[in-house]
């Protein structure tokens, strides 16, 4: 399958990527990154809980940064496996300044194989579209703030939901405890 | 194919429904028709810990006519809604689209809420909601509230349904006057779902020009759309065939169409135009 796309963001070219080499970085923008190791020089270990709607599965896998070419180019391969399905692939990743911020653009090519693939074909592309703006949205909220600040909170939606329902879970058990009492 | 260990739980009212959703926000999942769910339990690519299945509450599942309002209880079955008189007078894209879907046992299980809450990229019944520009009824752990059906399709299986929140109920607006109404579909040859679905709702003024147009598209992108460039390029027009093919080229505008083995993005967009523009002529040939 192949990946294509571009996307703008809001900041100057070198900070984005830096960002695109960081780990910490990288797994705070990744959709569902549950962890992201360095495992070796530019080689990262990563288990993603990936998932859209109802359909949810845990990734694990390698990603390796070749071709580096700071600030205008690098190029990620991917390799991993879960209980859904497979992928590997690998995709390059070009960066232009503009005048607004940066300019990347990608094009890659992902093999995908297992259940996934055989079932969920028609919606490979979509779910794979979806994850690509969330990871640069993020990205961008990233690259924006100067390096030492504290990391923009993107990820405050889900805090605030997980907040709500940890409130809600408390009142609810809290009324059930009074209607078992009475 | 066979599920992982979950629980099951069958209320007996929407607010015992909402309370067990509540009780566990992130592994439980409502059941209601269970023809997307099921399945995707079986291949274990969804793995709730609950279900909270809301296809046995009763009062959720009607057809009536209220003031110039149609309500639909989100548990409604494709079946009832293909069958219903009531609808055939006076909505008939409803059980058009009812009629398009899967097969009969589907339609006998699968329920118009199921399908819209579900969002599925290529379902039949969000493109007849936008078309009829529907509003949703979302009842939660917070109360209820109301939310267009152009409103509430985010993105890839994605609505703007909260964490807790069920669908209860979908109001249309009775269409009144001079209208027609149409729903084309080319189905996918194994599965039934729509590689293009385009319903279509359409009122003409008494010199029979284009008063206004409701086009829902589903299949093409990531989520059913509202064309809204083809229905403001129809309205006001006499709906000959050169202002149906001049709207109609507008219908992908916008849209980075979904491409898979089946279809291209680009044989996509072909399909919804020429589609589209059947489906107008349907429609208008349908006015009374």
């Amino acid at each position: 399958m192949k990946l294509e796309g571009t996307h703008e963001l809001d900041a100057l070219r070198e900070r984005v990527y830096q960002c695109l080499v960081t780990p910490e970085v990288l797994q705070r923008c990744i959709p569902g990154c549950e962890k992201l190791e360095k495992t070796a020089e530019n080689t990262f270990a990563a288990t993603i809980r990936a998932g859209v709607g109802s359909i949810k599965g845990v990734f694990n896998g390698t990603a390796r940064l070749e071709d580096m070419r700071e600030p205008e180019h690098l190029r990620i391969v991917v390799d991993g496996k879960g209980q859904p399905g497979f992928l590997k692939g690998s995709g390059d990743l070009d960066l232009e300044q503009t005048a607004n911020g940066t300019k990347i653009s990608y094009v890659g090519d992902v093999q995908v194989g297992g259940t996934i693939a055989s079932v969920g074909q028609r919606m490979i592309q979509g779910a794979a579209k979806m994850m690509a703006t969330q990871f640069f949205t993020s990205l961008g909220a990233e690259a924006k703030t100067a390096v030492g600040e504290p990391p923009p909170q993107h990820g405050f939606f889900r805090t605030a939901l997980r907040w709500a329902s940890g409130i809600l879970k408390r009142l609810f058990s809290t009324q059930k405890a009074q209607k078992a009492q009475k | 194919m066979i599920p992982t260990q979950f629980d099951y739980k069958a209320p007996a009212t929407l607010d015992e429904a909402v309370a067990l959703l509540a009780s566990d926000l992130d592994g439980a999942k409502v059941l209601a028709g269970g023809h997307s769910l099921i399945p995707a339990m079986k291949l274990r690519l969804a793995q709730p810990q609950l279900l909270v299945d809301i296809a046995r509450i009763k009062s959720l599942s009607y057809i009536r006519e209220e003031g110039d309002q149609i309500l639909i209880g989100a548990t409604t079955t494709h079946y009832q809604l293909e069958s219903s008189d009531l609808l055939k007078q006076i909505c008939p894209l409803l059980p058009e689209c009812a009629k398009s879907i899967g097969d009969v046992q589907v339609r006998n299980k699968g329920t118009i809420g199921g399908s819209i809450a579900h969002s599925d990229p290529a379902g039949d019944w969000p493109a007849a909601v936008l078309a009829l520009d529907a509003d949703l009824v979302l009842v939660g752990p917070n109360g209820e509230r109301t939310e267009k059906a152009e409103d509430f399709f985010v993105d890839l299986l994605t609505t703007n349904l909260l964490p807790g929140e069920i669908l209860r109920e979908i109001r249309i607006k009775k269409p009144s006057g001079r209208f027609g109404h149409a729903y084309q579909k080319v189905p996918h040859p194994a599965s039934g779902f729509a590689v293009v679905g385009i319903a279509v709702n359409l009122t003409l003024n008494n010199d029979g020009s284009c008063k206004s147009a409701g086009i829902g598209v589903t299949g093409v992108d990531v989520k059913a759309y509202r064309a809204t460039l083809v229905e403001t390029a129809l309205a006001g027009t006499s709906l000959d065939d050169n202002a149906i093919a001049a709207a109609v080229s507008h219908i992908c505008d916008g849209v980075d169409p979904n491409s898979d083995l089946y279809a291209s993005g680009e044989y996509r967009c072909h399909l919804a135009t020429v589609h589209t523009r059947r489906a107008i002529q349907a429609a208008k040939a349908r006015v009374q």
